[in-house]
């Protein structure tokens, strides 16, 4: 399949360690002018932000990604237990019941920078995001859309206490990030491979886990270093592994990590 | 333009409210019953509205051995043991790292998590409580080793996922995939339901000029989906195409002129390389809310023009509930079975018409008619749109 080019991406990602139970280097909640987002919730600001991080990596005004030929893809493997979390402790008094659902992330984005094409949501850790990527070179190789955005969002802070009690099950620590990537026709080969293997997390790395939001870091580092020629990809969840080749990764990227 | 790789339905697998498997899902279809009742499950004394389409009895299995207490893993596993049964695949006939899982869920395990936390159970718990466990659970109950994917676009899930499944196969990632969706009833979203207003106390009535709003219903609909190429017995049909589009509008409402939907419908349309005159049978998304019925009957009439009025369109809704991520995959059930019985299940409680619902939306009695290419309409909260087009056997 053809790859992509890369024309922006901007990432979020805590930066040190909070005061909960967990080591959870948290992001603060982001500000945002205006009466509708009185209401939403950490994780759809977070989102929100980082496409606003996106656009600046890109050059790009915001109406750039407007309109029916933009594709919006969305990966999280656990940003939504904030909410839900929430509306189960307060029995539903305060928090609207719609942002409890894992679409609403994208729906804020949608909204705010009126991206109304194809969209998709996958939930689950890095493979997904591998495989949203993917997802994205076809809608765009098949010429389903111009552009294919690809949201990434991980917040843990909310339940770090449930975390505490599955250490041996993740890497530590747990950092909230949000990332989104923008990608439009490029050159050169993409390859995904998934297999399934014992299930174990995964060897430690430098930064931390991010889950879905791991590989758009790895992307956003590689492209800092002034990555050139193929790039490779991977992450696991659960007893997947995936890797993601690309013979090419053309970028028209500029800037650092927000 | 190459020709896409046909997928087959080779078989399908339910647990609902009207039956435990898929001969009493279409029969309760077909005759009207309806599988709404008092929920007995959970508390529900201090909510507004009480009652929903409650799965009364979880299929065949009597042993549950290995398979954690979890209603959603339990209706997944219930759906892919009548699964089975039709089409007699397990142990899997394949070599397991070619057969894929891909499952739609509004709410996935989120049971899990409202009961740890309140105490009913370990808080070690909590991690089954994310979205993708049961769809984990369920490969691993499947013997299956190839992909194992979640997907989340909320009411539209069931579409989205037989849409996945049918990519992989295109794709070359996978020999067969069961895919479907699924959701349970829990005291979580019958919570956010009542706190929305979106219930009613009557009966549920799509398209109706009374229609108060919905009832929520739980279930479990998984396909067993293959290329054609490689299928070697019966088929109950071929996904031909499948849309989506965003509203951009509203995180709950949908957009006032249902132009996301229209988008939707008309990206299937051209997935599948049919044109609206194909079009025989429409299954509405029709979930009975004020707004809802509206709109998807002006999307209809813009995306399929004059064949909006000529074209039988149903919910079936009415006995079921909404049924959240398993509704748009029993709805594509629902159609297959139409066009192999000959027969479309009216759309129940359809009583008075709405003169805004000017369609033909089948009421009161099952019709003899043999559709050949069906369209399925799904919507859900964050403006999720998704259309997927049929072909039958």
């Amino acid at each position: 399949m053809r790859a992509p080019a890369v024309r922006g991406l901007g990432v979020l990602s805590g930066r040190g360690p909070g005061s909960g139970p967990a080591p959870i280097w948290a992001l603060p909640r982001p500000e945002r002018p205006g009466d509708r987002f009185r209401r939403a919730t950490r994780e759809c600001l977070l989102a929100l932000a980082a496409v606003d991080a996106m656009l600046e990596d890109g050059k790009a005004p915001r109406e750039a990604i407007a309109g029916e030929r933009t594709a919006l893809l969305y990966v999280t493997a656990a940003a939504y237990g904030a909410s839900n979390r929430e509306f189960i402790e307060r029995r539903g008094g305060v928090m609207h019941f719609a942002y409890t659902a894992p679409a609403v992330v994208p729906a804020e984005v949608a909204i705010e920078f009126g991206v109304t094409g194809a969209y998709g949501i996958l939930l689950g850790g890095a493979p997904s995001t591998l495989r949203a990527i993917e997802q994205a070179a076809r809608l765009l190789d098949e010429g389903r859309c111009d552009r294919a955005l690809l949201l990434a969002v991980e917040i843990f802070e909310e339940c770090g206490d449930l975390y505490a009690r599955h250490r041996r099950y993740t890497r530590w620590p747990l950092v909230e990030t949000a990332a989104c990537l923008w990608l439009e026709r490029g050159a050169g080969e993409l390859r995904f491979q998934s297999s399934r293997v014992a299930r174990a997390p995964g060897p430690a790395r430098g930064g931390g886990e991010r889950f879905a939001a791991g590989p758009l870091v790895d992307l956003r580092e590689w492209l800092d270093r002034g990555g050139t020629g193929p790039l490779e990809l991977s992450g696991r969840w659960r007893d997947e592994h995936a890797r993601l080749g690309w013979s090419t990764v053309r970028s028209h990227a500029r800037g650092s990590a927000a | 333009m190459a020709t896409p790789e046909r997928v087959a339905i080779a078989a399908a697998g339910v647990v609902t409210p009207v039956g435990p498997d898929l001969e009493a899902f279409w029969s309760a279809l077909v005759t009207g019953a309806s599988g709404i009742s008092q929920i007995e499950r959970f508390p529900v004394a201090d909510l507004r509205v009480q009652r929903g389409g409650e799965v009364k009895k979880l299929g065949r299995i009597k042993d549950w051995c290995g398979v954690p207490d979890c209603r959603a893993t339990r209706l997944l596993i219930a759906a892919a043991d009548d699964l089975c049964a039709q089409a007699g695949f397990r142990p899997l006939p394949l070599d397991p790292a070619r057969v894929a899982v891909v499952v739609g869920t509004a709410l996935g395990g989120v049971e899990e998590g409202e009961r740890a936390l309140a105490g009913d159970r370990p808080r070690r718990r909590f991690r089954d409580a994310l979205y993708d466990g049961p769809g984990d659970r369920l490969a691993r109950w499947l013997g299956a080793r190839g992909p194992v994917i979640t997907v989340s676009t909320a009411c539209a899930s069931g579409a989205s996922a037989l849409a996945t499944g049918a990519d992989l196969l295109r794709h070359d990632e996978a020999d067969a995939v069961v895919a479907g969706g699924y959701d349970a009833l829990c005291r979580f979203v019958l919570r956010g339901f009542n706190a929305l207003r979106s219930l009613t106390r009557d009966e549920v009535r799509p398209f109706d000029r009374r229609r108060s709003g919905l009832l929520l219903g739980e279930a479990g609909a998984l396909a067993l989906l293959v290329r054609e190429r490689d299928l070697r017995g019966p088929r109950l049909g071929t996904v031909l195409g499948y849309g989506s589009a965003s509203d951009g509008f509203h995180i709950a409402a949908p957009e006032p002129e249902g132009r996301g939907l229209e988008r939707a419908i008309r990206a299937a349309l051209a997935d599948a390389r049919v044109s609206a005159r194909d079009v025989d049978l429409v299954s509405a998304h029709g979930t009975a809310t004020l707004l809802n019925d509206r709109i998807e009957t002006a999307a209809l009439k813009r995306a399929l023009g004059p064949r909006a009025y000529e074209v039988p369109v149903n919910s079936i809704k009415g006995g079921l509930g909404h049924t959240m991520g398993a509704a748009a995959a029993l709805e594509a059930f629902m159609c297959l079975l139409s066009a192999q019985r000959g027969l479309i299940p009216p759309t129940l409680h359809l009583e008075e018409p709405d003169p805004e619902c000017d369609l033909d939306y089948v009421p009161g009695r099952a019709r003899a008619v043999r559709p050949r290419i069906m369209l399925s309409t799904s919507m859900g909260f964050g403006g999720c749109n998704g259309a997927l087009v049929l072909e039958a056997a």
